[in-house]
């Protein structure tokens, strides 16, 4: 390998951390560009009484509505579900709820088990001692021994505290007779290498003040930053550069001020999360596109719909604080089960309610209108008397679900994404079912009022399959290692290379994935064919 | 003057359209539930300097909302806002009820305490386990689908 660097790594999110530690041990010289820049930690208000009101404007999770350094337009206006995502260092770990699962072993044989989707080319065993690798990485918290999944390194911290929502949670599904599970999160319970024990302030996603949660920023990007890669902020990368043999050479991106620049590499990997990976791919060859043979690239975009069932009660159950994060989770129903009326299933989590405003200005509380002599009977009733039950379903991939360029050019003459996404009949199915299932869990814990949101539009934090790895050419974009089918130096290693979803949070699989095919890449990087 | 929210200047918000926003403030904000109303919150004096330092960006559409309503400075005028001019009905009702909660007096009769630091005690889960409360999740064995290429050390 040669050029102005070994490795060229586009996106500074955790599979662009994970890849690039990994790079520098091995003594790779590498070189990170990142289109947005460094969180700014100063407006993590929580704990101040504008907490709220900062976090509804800077740490807003839409980036259409954020429009901060490094955001990109995504048209969603043919889609069910807007796409979430923090363009930064650290990427949306800076804003995920730091809730950590391990994809389970079915989840990699979804066609075999259930005949839907595409089995992984790789097993959950073979990403076992990766997601290992990674939960002590990210300062994983959790308890060992959980029976929904095998038995497996329990993580390096112990588990948050259930506090009074997660016990009347546990309590409830005990009387169901139903799965429960201490959460799993990137949240450090102890001081913990670069991070500080968490301080229960509701505000994961929101920039935690505390520096408690791992976010790739913190857990990987403040010490790799300062000496063994070079990390570019706002750079925003317009193409990958192909030579004569198409091989990639490298990238052009675009500075603050808009000057655009050249950077040659050995190797171009790409972590720019499931819009932004596609959008390179496809604006590549000045528009025409690249590494596109099978005309997989921008296709079976999924995203993860997402539901909730809030539960108001007459105790003071002190659910403004916490971590958020999750309590507990269950997947009692995860598995399929073809009499419930539909394939795959979906993870529950438990999380307390948080700050007021969310509570009082959102339209997902109910057909109440909170305006005039309800607003005070209502914050009274839902501050610290409510709880929240997260639903995530597995969709599966659609052809049909794709990002594609935006006609029109966006920030700095580079085009934005425009997405289309529709539900399935099959996740509908699913959602209502749970959703129903978690209602009757609420009247298990003694919930006086229940409040039910299917498939909520704003909530599109999971970005996974546009450019879907596989054995065959014909049918997927990279191989199993993340290697372009077309481009055999042009590797992606984000979400995007997932062939299915789960019904679970990505980013520990995005984590233990980048891993493996980094590692992978580093054995046998003499053997990798360069540009000429 | 410092803010956190916006890199915007903070736009004054002249003594006239305080004391519209007052009433308005009541109409959306009643006493009740042994809690203030808005005005008598503070919520056009000092609780709307705090929101000016927090977010400048939403004084314009602040001001422009209360020249929309007119002289009706009711519960209807600014539902009828709603339908007219959705981003002015979002900024005036995110004004009124973001400042209304940054109020001491308020948040001190809810026994809320601004999300005050609480460190976690990772010590909790050792009572959750001596209690028993995880027993009947692990009596209950395994709850996972193993495939058919799994290792063998996992059954199949």
């Amino acid at each position: 390998m040669r050029d102005d660097c070994d490795v060229l790594i586009v996106g500074a999110g955790p599979s662009g951390a994970v890849a690039a530690q990994e790079f520098a041990r091995a003594g790779m010289r590498v070189i990170c560009l990142e289109q947005g820049d460094w969180p700014d930690y100063s407006r993590a208000r929580a704990g101040h009484a504008d907490f709220e009101l900062v976090s509804r404007k800077h740490w807003n999770w839409n980036p259409n509505e954020r429009r901060a350094a490094g955001d990109y337009r995504v048209d969603d206006t043919e889609s069910d579900i807007s796409a979430l995502m923090y363009n930064g260092v650290g990427g949306s770990t800076v804003m995920y709820a730091a809730q950590w699962e391990r994809f389970l072993p079915s989840d990699f044989r979804v066609r075999t088990l259930d005949g839907v989707g595409d089995d992984w080319p790789i097993s959950y065993w073979d990403l076992e001692p990766y997601y290992d690798e990674v939960e002590r990485q990210f300062a994983v918290s959790g308890l060992g021994g959980n029976p929904a999944l095998p038995p497996m390194t329990p993580p390096p911290l112990p588990p948050v505290p259930l506090n009074k929502v997660g016990r009347r949670g546990a309590e409830a599904l005990n009387k169901l007779g139903w799965h429960w599970w201490p959460g799993t999160n990137a949240i450090a319970t102890a001081d913990y290498g670069p991070l500080h024990a968490c301080t229960q302030l509701t505000a994961c996603p929101f920039g935690c003040p505390t520096g408690s949660k791992g976010s790739a920023d913190r857990t990987h990007w403040q010490a790799l930053s300062k000496g063994q890669v070079r990390l570019v902020v706002r750079a925003t990368v317009d193409q990958v550069l192909l030579d004569d043999r198409g091989r990639a050479s490298g990238v052009t991106y675009l500075d603050e001020n808009g000057a655009r620049h050249a950077i040659h590499a050995g190797v171009v990997v790409l972590c720019a999360n499931a819009l932004g990976t596609p959008r390179i791919l496809l604006n590549s060859a000045d528009g025409a596109g690249i590494a596109n043979s099978s005309g997989m690239v921008g296709r079976r975009l999924m995203m993860h719909p997402f539901g909730n069932a809030i539960g108001i009660f007459d105790e003071d159950l002190e659910s403004w604080r916490g971590p958020l994060g999750q309590y507990l989770h269950s997947l009692e129903f995860y598995e399929t089960d073809r009499s419930r009326g539909f394939v795959r299933g979906a993870k529950w989590n438990l999380i307390p309610s948080g700050a007021p405003l969310s509570m009082m200005l959102t339209g997902t509380w109910g057909d109440e209108s909170v305006w005039g002599s309800s607003f005070t009977r209502l914050l009274r009733e839902r501050l610290g008397h409510s709880v929240i039950w997260g639903v995530i379903c597995e969709d599966l991939p659609d052809p049909d679900n794709r990002v594609t360029l935006d006609g029109e050019l966006g920030e700095q003459d580079v085009p934005g994404v425009r997405i289309r996404y529709r539900t399935s009949d099959n996740t509908r199915a699913m959602m209502a079912w749970h959703l129903d299932r978690v209602s009757e869990v609420l009247d298990a814990m003694g919930a006086k009022q229940k409040i039910l949101n299917p498939i909520m539009q704003g909530i599109g934090w999971h970005l996974i399959g546009t450019t879907v790895m596989g054995e065959n050419p014909d049918g997927t974009v990279v191989d199993p290692y993340g290697e372009c089918h077309d481009v055999p130096n042009l590797f992606v290693f984000d979400s995007s290379v997932f062939p299915t979803s789960s019904g679970v949070n990505p980013a520990a699989t995005i984590a233990a994935n980048a891993l493996r095919c980094a590692r992978a890449l580093v054995a046998r990087r003499r053997d990798v064919a360069v540009a000429s | 003057m410092t803010t956190h929210g916006t890199d915007l200047p903070v736009a004054p918000v002249p003594p006239a359209a305080r004391e519209r926003l007052a009433k308005v403030a009541d109409a959306l904000i009643p006493a009740g539930a042994g809690l203030p109303s808005a005005a008598q919150a503070g919520v056009h004096a000092e609780l709307l300097d705090q929101v000016a330092r927090a977010r400048p960006d939403l004084i314009p559409p602040l001001l422009e909302a209360l020249e929309a309503l007119g002289a009706d400075l009711d519960l209807a005028s600014v539902e009828r806002l709603a339908a007219d001019a959705p981003r002015l009905h979002e900024a005036i009702t995110l004004v009124v009820a973001g400042a209304y909660l940054m109020s001491p007096r308020v948040t001190a009769s809810l026994k809320y305490s601004i999300q005050k630091a609480k460190i976690v005690d990772p010590r909790e889960i050792t009572t959750i386990v001596a209690e028993g409360l995880l027993d009947q999740v692990i009596e209950r064995g395994p709850r996972y689908r193993l495939p058919p290429d799994a290792p063998s050390e996992h059954g199949s």
